[in-house]
């Protein structure tokens, strides 16, 4: 369980982050959603304890990560967007040092990384990893961020780097370790990759959370709620009579009147259909304009902003 | 628990430093300039005990017995210091410069502090690896310089083996003053690069400039110039050596002490003395070199007259030297009391940079 209490972050008097609050329970993949610079990475690096906040606090599992840093990050594994390894030393000389540090002796470093490195498609690797691709330090990064068998995962733009196949792997791996009952954070300004990993998200825009829930009911809100126009398309086996209602903003038929384009404030579907059939029009087609996903959440970002 | 995670560190950094080329190649430097310092060091001594037994053979009179002082195994190690002296302070600096910049390149450091790890322990385990490598040189080359005393035959007794453990000492504290700079450097800066020009920097100051600053010439423009000779001491001197020229005895500076206006001329001697050296050792508080140096002075040229050294950079040294001239018995403590204030020193200037570093890194914001 992740609980973000009213997390504030200010560099130079500028907020990255503002008045943040979020609950992840246990089991759950949640995507953190964000255009660059809208403060996902300071949100992470709080959470890891690694920046102390301005104001607020995080908790993980319960414990203040400011108070209590060390226990939680026994808690954590953590992968940053630019993830750094010891270049003159192996893989499995990084994890095993990175072990050591866990409290963990070197016959069950030794171990994980046989179960890690294989994982991530890493085994059998022998160079340093100063000779390693980004794509297989990011591969190398997730084992590492397994390898104390955290109860919470937080990986900060997991995918920059991977090839097509490293991708399905990772997300192989997070769904699995989510169905253990781990607590994933994935932040990413990919939409794509996070629509297909995570279970839920928040979405940041300029440090604040504009939006957070599921992703359908989220896509279905805003759709609702958050937006102040509704785009109806009409089309007619007779010619459509003038329209009228307090709703319609604005509406261009077609020249022969067997269709218009309505933009309204609200869904009027049902209206123009009862509209039409009371004045005898028979109708065709009624549909209302579906936005892509990306349109759906570009729009959360314009909002904020 | 937490010592565990500082020895895991401080063991990471130990192998880092003694698997890495530029520590090799510095150390493999070090250990040629020691060697042939040493032997060096060790045909003059030689050549100067030569001397001495033969002196000792040929003795007449009390006044020659004190002109011919028996060499000091210690001043073999004289030649020693002085590449220790550049060749450590390049060692310190090397091994210390890029120890936190070099996390911060690689972003390694995010990675390794999000881990269960206090701050202090990464920045403790670091100094200590770094420490236990430097020391780890250091012994290596104490240890070739007394093998290759033992080979020559030169077998140090209890009081020189102390003075080489004095000397060891020192010689660490200088290396790890210029690590503790570095390391500090390293952690102010974001980039190795940046972190080694300004340790160069500040190196170059208090190994090149403070000493500079210190010499008799620029000491001279701050306290003024010594006091001039009385024109009836120099009219008496000449007198008395016309007078001896003839009859074959030697007149000493020191034959003229009961003279009222020699006195006066020795008490305004001494005072300028006094000043000059009091400038000097502020300047030297202020340079690990300087306080080396004045330390391996004291402790490698215990046995030789000092006399020429009144005004030269290695002044602090006198007061011992003197005391073994006249007494002719070697205490201890005679050689160490005048270098108290420099090994105090030598010994602040690491805790502080090692403190500054500390301070830095425990602020650090890793973004």
């Amino acid at each position: 369980m992740i609980q973000l209490e009213h997390l504030s972050k200010e560099y130079n008097g500028v907020r990255a982050v503002n008045d943040l609050t979020v609950e992840i329970p246990d089991g759950e993949i949640f995507g953190l959603l964000g255009p660059n610079g809208s403060g996902k990475s300071t949100a992470i690096l709080m959470l890891v304890g690694l920046i102390e906040p301005t104001s607020g606090r995080c908790l993980i599992n319960g414990l203040d990560v400011a108070r209590d840093p060390i226990t939680v990050k026994q808690q954590i594994g953590y992968m940053p967007e630019d993830v750094g390894f010891y270049p003159t030393l192996s893989a499995k000389e990084n994890l095993t040092y990175f072990g050591k540090l866990y409290g963990m002796d070197t016959r069950t470093c030794i171990k994980r990384c046989n179960e890690l490195l294989p994982l991530v498609g890493l085994d059998g690797v022998i160079k340093d990893i100063g000779g390693y691709s980004k794509g297989m330090r990011q591969r190398l990064g997730l084992a590492k961020a397994l390898l104390n068998d955290p109860s919470v995962i937080i990986l900060d733009e997991p995918t920059a780097n991977l090839d097509p196949q490293g991708v399905a792997d990772y997300r192989t791996i997070i769904r699995n370790v989510a169905r253990e009952g781990k607590t994933v954070v994935v932040s990413s300004h990919i939409l794509e990759e996070v629509s297909k990993v995570s279970t839920s998200i928040g979405i940041l825009s300029a440090g604040t959370l504009v939006a957070q829930g599921s992703w359908k009911d989220l896509a279905r809100d805003h759709s609702i709620h958050a937006s102040s126009h509704v785009t109806i398309h009409v089309e007619t086996q007779d010619p459509m009579p003038e329209f009228h209602h307090p709703d319609l903003i604005h509406i261009d038929y077609e020249r022969d009147r067997h269709g218009a384009v309505l933009v309204t404030r609200s869904d009027l579907r049902d209206d123009i259909a009862d509209y039409l059939a009371q004045n005898g029009v028979r109708l065709r087609g009624l549909f209302r304009e579906e936005r892509s996903l990306e349109e759906t959440f570009l729009s959360y970002y314009q909002v904020a902003g | 628990m937490a010592g565990n995670r500082l020895f895991t560190i401080a063991q990471k950094e130990f192998f880092d430093h003694v698997k890495c080329r530029k520590f090799l190649l510095i150390f493999g430097i070090l250990l040629v300039v020691a060697i042939v310092g040493m032997i060096g060091g060790i045909t003059e001594y030689n050549k100067n005990l030569d001397s001495y037994n033969q002196h000792q053979s040929t003795i007449a009179s009390p006044l020659s017995s004190y002109m011919a002082e028996k060499p000091s195994i210690l001043s073999v190690f004289s030649s020693v210091a002085t590449y220790l002296m550049f060749v450590g302070g390049i060692l310190g600096i090397a091994m210390g410069f890029d120890l936190v910049s070099k996390e911060k390149e690689s972003k390694s450091l995010k990675i390794l502090l999000s881990h269960p790890v206090y701050r202090d322990e990464v920045i403790n385990g670091k100094a200590l690896g770094g420490i236990a490598a430097l020391a780890g040189a250091l012994f290596i080359v104490l240890f070739i310089a007394l093998a290759t005393l033992l080979i020559y035959g030169i077998v140090p007794d209890g009081n020189e083996l102390i003075l080489i453990t004095v000397f060891a000492t020192v010689s660490f504290l200088l290396i790890f003053s210029y690590f503790a700079i570095a390391l500090f450097m390293s952690t102010a800066m974001d980039e190795s690069g940046s972190a080694l020009i300004y340790t160069i920097i500040i190196f170059i100051v208090l190994s090149v400039l403070v000493p500079t600053l210190g010499s008799t010439t620029v000491t001279e423009l701050v306290i003024g110039n010594p006091p001039e000779l009385p024109r009836e001491l120099i009219d008496q001197m000449q007198h008395s050596a016309n007078a001896s020229e003839g009859s074959g005895i030697t007149v000493t500076f020191a034959s003229k002490g009961n003279n009222g206006a020699w006195d006066e001329f020795g008490e305004k001697m001494q005072a300028y003395s006094e000043k000059r050296q009091m400038v000097y050792s502020t300047l030297a508080l202020f340079s690990p070199t300087m306080n080396y140096d004045a330390i391996t002075s004291a402790v490698t040229q215990q046995y030789s007259s000092r006399a020429t050294v009144i005004g030269s950079r290695a002044s602090t040294t006198t007061s011992a030297a003197f005391s073994v001239g006249t007494s002719g018995d070697v205490r201890l403590e005679d050689h160490l009391y005048p270098i108290i204030a420099s090994m105090i020193a030598l010994l602040l200037f690491p805790t502080v940079f090692f403190g500054l570093a500390y301070m830095r890194f425990m602020r650090l914001d890793v973004r």
